[in-house]
């Protein structure tokens, strides 16, 4: 179809507001945080901007009378090509549908459309001494919807587990234009076994089986006190060790995050007024609950991790804790530092690891950087394995392209290796299809073919998250990664 | 300076992950809502058209148009990238495609020199006071000659009385003991509109043993001609200001207008300069808001009378808060005086849609942006509302008048000087 009797019809759908068919739109919707994307254009041939269920039913069926692919986008903050239309197409950006329909403090529960960002989410919750507990370090600016669809975390997955396990019903527009509601979308129970767990299929599907229209999640309460202690050692080995030995103790942290060495240089670089200590590496504790318990978990923590760091430091300040949380928070940003005319590339950045060789990982890592000529910065959740990798190149540099990609292809392979998987909690996309047949198996026909049954057509935000049938190198695209 | 020899666009714009932080906090995005108008795609254009993707166009000028230069983007950026100091290059390299009259009008004849601006100001009372605007509001003429000047009509403050420069001497001596000679850089925007925020300026800082030196052939700081992509009447304005300041000796230069002190202080030099003049150089680190210069660096006179009991707030103008990050200093200033109750509006420091002539090309865009700043106004109950840049006291006065909101628009440096003459009056009286 010519993309003017596309944005036409489009129009007659939606109104002409709603569709975006100029170039320097079409080329802004063309890249998300990925690496793949800074290398290529994957420019749609129109974008909308629906704000009903009605309008997105109308779309699909449309789209797929004519054979039209559709990618649903929400701030586009991912960093695996998820929202990005690499067969050219619809892109849905459904950012601009953010509206919180009812917040039911009772029953602690939430409804909303998907493009309510995070941050705002939990600061309406706020007020009802509530909150959505996954945090990802994309809270100001990625959607709820985004998080729905591709099942992410961040920092306090450790306590409190990933977007899975919140989500308590969805209403979603099928490929077809049908429109059904999965799970507590129409009921308020908590617990619900009834029927296959439809909302659960949905929930890190990355697009590819529908569009997420209606949220319905399960909230928490927000916990009264909060402390964060930082531990230092000279042997990155005991650092992992660290972890364990405070799980054994009974503790569970609600957050425990590693800093390298080469992200404790990166972040003293960025903002020396940190001064994070010099160390093979940090680990950052995070302590939440009732104010008794956290004091109790506190001093413990500090007794188990003390016989193996070689300092502690502990501390319910609020002033302080921000200090050292920032330390944290900026470590992702902070990585291109460590090289002037470098940047850092989000390739190969999210692999997730058993607990017990999450040492072997890291110093592996750095053996491969080596290899390849280039600086990686590690951090990441090491109290749940999810190791990111952070490698810093010049992006402009062909040479140092190349030499990324191949840099991440191996970090992948060695996730898959030791016995972990290629992400953990930014997706799959376009960029880590390849490895689906490694990491699933004959799992991977069975999921095909639930793609077969509800999306015939293969519409649906086509090559992401498995790959192409009858292509045992997953996508067709030049990944660069 | 060709767009790839541009500092930010040669050094940093690789550095851009694409991450989108820059939406989260854009007052552009907040409205469009599309990606379009993220901060991000300025960047990924700017790319673009350095790599020869895209070429010069009237679109991409458009869309280059619509950034307010804020710097909240470039304030929130992990990887420290200054998105407004691209969009300027890239406005530059577009500046062939401006074809708008009244902006000509404005930059190449209104805010080049004094005089000029003499000329203009005169025109622009004999309109306003003969009645001839209100005719021309209600016949709705402009709109025929120039869109631009239509929002501009609607948006410029009054003028009354003299320019602030006629009134004031060139020197005017310190009252007590002179510790410091400071150079008033009086913008155009406050010599125009503003008069009265200009002599008690003087004032103050008289007050407080300072010696005032005030040029009387001072060219525009450069901001609207940077604004708009002429960076070389930028440069020359620059260089002919310091070159004064130099020349006359001055220890600081200071300016109530934060567009001008965030000019002055160099926001903008490495796209104006090679390498700095030796005047500028000379200059740099000693250029200040006058706000922050009171508090910092003057043993403040606490001689202040009680003024009648009023409910102030705040508004951040962009250009201090994010670009030099004075926001305290004000606060400080207005709480030192007896009388003044101040109440913080929600989102002191969100940018309220003026950025000079961006409010005219993109009337619309702008008075959505306002018009929260002026309900966050309103929801504080305050009397009189207070800023520290002109630019932002005509949009806000604007805005308050089209809601019909009775609140007038002082610096918080009025506030000090009406202390000094009320602590005068008492003592005569006492």
């Amino acid at each position: 179809m010519q993309n003017e009797q596309l944005v036409k019809d489009l129009q007659a759908i939606l109104g002409s507001a709603k569709v975006l068919s100029e170039k320097l739109d079409l080329l802004s919707y063309s890249y998300d945080s990925s690496f793949m994307a800074r290398n290529n254009r994957f420019v749609p041939d129109v974008v909308i901007t629906p704000t009903s269920t009605e309008e997105v039913s109308k779309v699909m069926k449309y789209a797929f009378n004519n054979n039209i692919s559709v990618t649903p986008r929400g701030a586009g903050s991912g960093e695996t090509c998820g929202s990005l239309a690499i067969q050219g197409g619809i892109v849905m950006d459904l950012a601009t549908w953010d509206t919180i329909e009812e917040i039911d403090a009772e029953n602690m529960q939430v409804q909303m459309r998907p493009g309510v960002i995070h941050a705002e989410l939990n600061k309406r919750l706020a007020e009802y001494g509530l909150f959505f507990p996954p945090d990802p370090g994309s809270s100001q600016m990625c959607t709820v919807g985004g998080m729905v669809a591709n099942n992410s975390s961040g920092l306090r997955a450790v306590k409190y587990g990933t977007t899975e396990q919140y989500v308590l019903g969805l209403e979603v527009v099928l490929p077809n234009g049908e429109v059904i509601v999965t799970g507590g979308v129409n009921c308020r129970a908590i617990k619900n076994v009834s029927g296959l767990n439809l909302t659960k299929l949905f929930v890190g599907s990355e697009g590819t089986l529908g569009i997420i229209t209606k949220i319905r999640l399960r909230l928490w309460p927000k916990p009264k006190a909060r402390g964060i202690l930082m531990a230092v050692f000279n042997d990155l080995e005991q650092a992992p060790q660290a972890v364990l030995d405070v799980y054994k103790g009974g503790i569970l942290p609600s957050g425990i995050e590693i800093l390298d060495s080469s992200a404790i240089k990166a972040v003293n670089e960025y903002k020396p007024d940190i001064n994070l200590p010099n160390a093979e590496a940090i680990l950052l504790y995070e302590l939440d609950g009732n104010p008794a318990s956290v004091k109790w978990e506190g001093e413990e923590v500090s007794r188990i991790v003390g016989l193996l760091a070689a300092n502690v430091e502990w501390s319910t300040d609020p002033q302080r804790m921000s200090e050292l949380w920032q330390g944290r928070a900026v470590t992702a940003t902070a990585a291109a530092r460590v090289r002037e005319d470098g940047s850092r590339i989000f390739a190969g950045e999210d692999i997730s690891i058993p607990l017990n060789k999450v040492t072997e990982s890291l110093k592996k890592i750095k053996e491969i950087g080596k290899k390849y000529g280039i600086g990686v910065v590690n951090y990441g959740h090491i109290g749940d394995g999810n190791v990111h990798t952070a490698p810093v190149i010049n992006p402009e540099d062909p040479e140092e392209v190349k030499l990324g990609a191949a840099l991440a292809d191996e970090i992948h392979l060695l996730a898959i290796a030791m016995g972990g998987v290629t992400t953990g909690e930014h997706g799959v996309g376009a960029v880590r299809s390849q490895y689906a047949r490694k990491e699933h198996g004959a799992a991977l026909d069975v999921m095909q073919s639930i793609k077969r049954t509800l999306d015939p057509k293969n519409i649906m935000n086509p090559g992401k998250l498995l790959p192409e049938e009858g292509n045992k190198h997953g996508t067709s695209t030049s990944s660069g990664s | 300076m060709a767009l790839q020899q541009v500092p930010a666009v040669k050094d940093l714009l690789r550095k851009c992950v694409r991450c989108g932080k820059c939406r989260s906090v854009c007052p552009i995005f907040k409205e469009i809502k599309n990606e379009g108008a993220a901060p991000r795609a300025h960047v990924f254009l700017t790319q673009l058209m350095r790599d020869g993707e895209l070429g010069a166009t009237a679109d991409v000028a458009e869309r280059a148009s619509r950034c307010l230069l804020c710097k909240s983007c470039s304030k929130e950026c992990p990887s420290g990238i200054p998105v407004d100091q691209m969009v300027v290059a890239m406005r530059h390299h577009l500046h062939d495609l401006n074809n708008d009259t009244t902006k000509k009008l404005m930059l190449n004849h209104m805010f080049k020199d004094r005089k000029a601006l003499g000329r203009a100001r005169f025109l622009l009372q004999s309109y306003q006071s003969t009645g001839i605007k209100s005719l021309v509001q209600k016949t709705g003429v402009l709109g025929l000659v120039s869109k631009d000047l239509d929002k501009a009509n609607k948006l410029i403050a009054p003028v009354s009385g003299t320019m602030a420069s006629k009134n004031i001497p060139e020197t005017a001596p310190a009252k007590g003991k002179r510790k410091i000679r400071v150079g008033y850089f009086l913008g155009c925007a406050t010599n125009m509109f503003y008069p009265k925020r200009a002599r008690d300026t003087v004032e103050v800082l008289t007050a407080n043993n300072c010696e005032v030196f005030t040029p009387s052939d001072l060219h525009c700081c450069g901001m609207p001609h940077i604004a708009n992509g002429d960076a070389e009447s930028a440069a020359a304005m620059t260089r002919h200001n310091f070159k004064i300041f130099f020349d006359a000796g001055v220890d600081v230069i200071i300016s109530d207008c934060a567009s001008c002190s965030s000019m002055l202080q160099g926001d903008y030099y490495d796209q104006l300069f090679q390498e700095l003049p030796e005047e500028i150089a000379h200059f740099k680190g000693k250029i200040y808001d006058l706000n922050k210069f009171l508090i910092d660096h003057v043993d403040l006179n606490n001689d202040l009378g009680q003024l009648p009991a009023v409910k102030v707030t705040y508004h951040d103008p962009c250009h201090l808060v994010k670009s030099q990050g004075v926001t305290k200093e004000p606060r400080q200033l207005l709480n030192m005086v007896p009388g003044v109750e101040l109440v913080e509006m929600v989102g002191a420091d969100q940018c309220c849609g003026g950025a000079g002539t961006f409010s005219m090309g993109h009337y619309d865009l702008s008075r959505k942006i306002l018009d929260r700043k002026i309900q966050a106004i309103e929801d504080t109950g305050a009397e009189i509302l207070t800023t520290s840049c002109p630019a932002c006291s005509m949009q806000l006065g604007h805005g308050l008048n089209e809601h019909a909101m009775p609140l007038t628009v002082k610096h918080p440096v009025e506030f000090l000087a009406e202390a000094y003459r009320q602590a005068k009056r008492s003592t005569k009286i006492s």
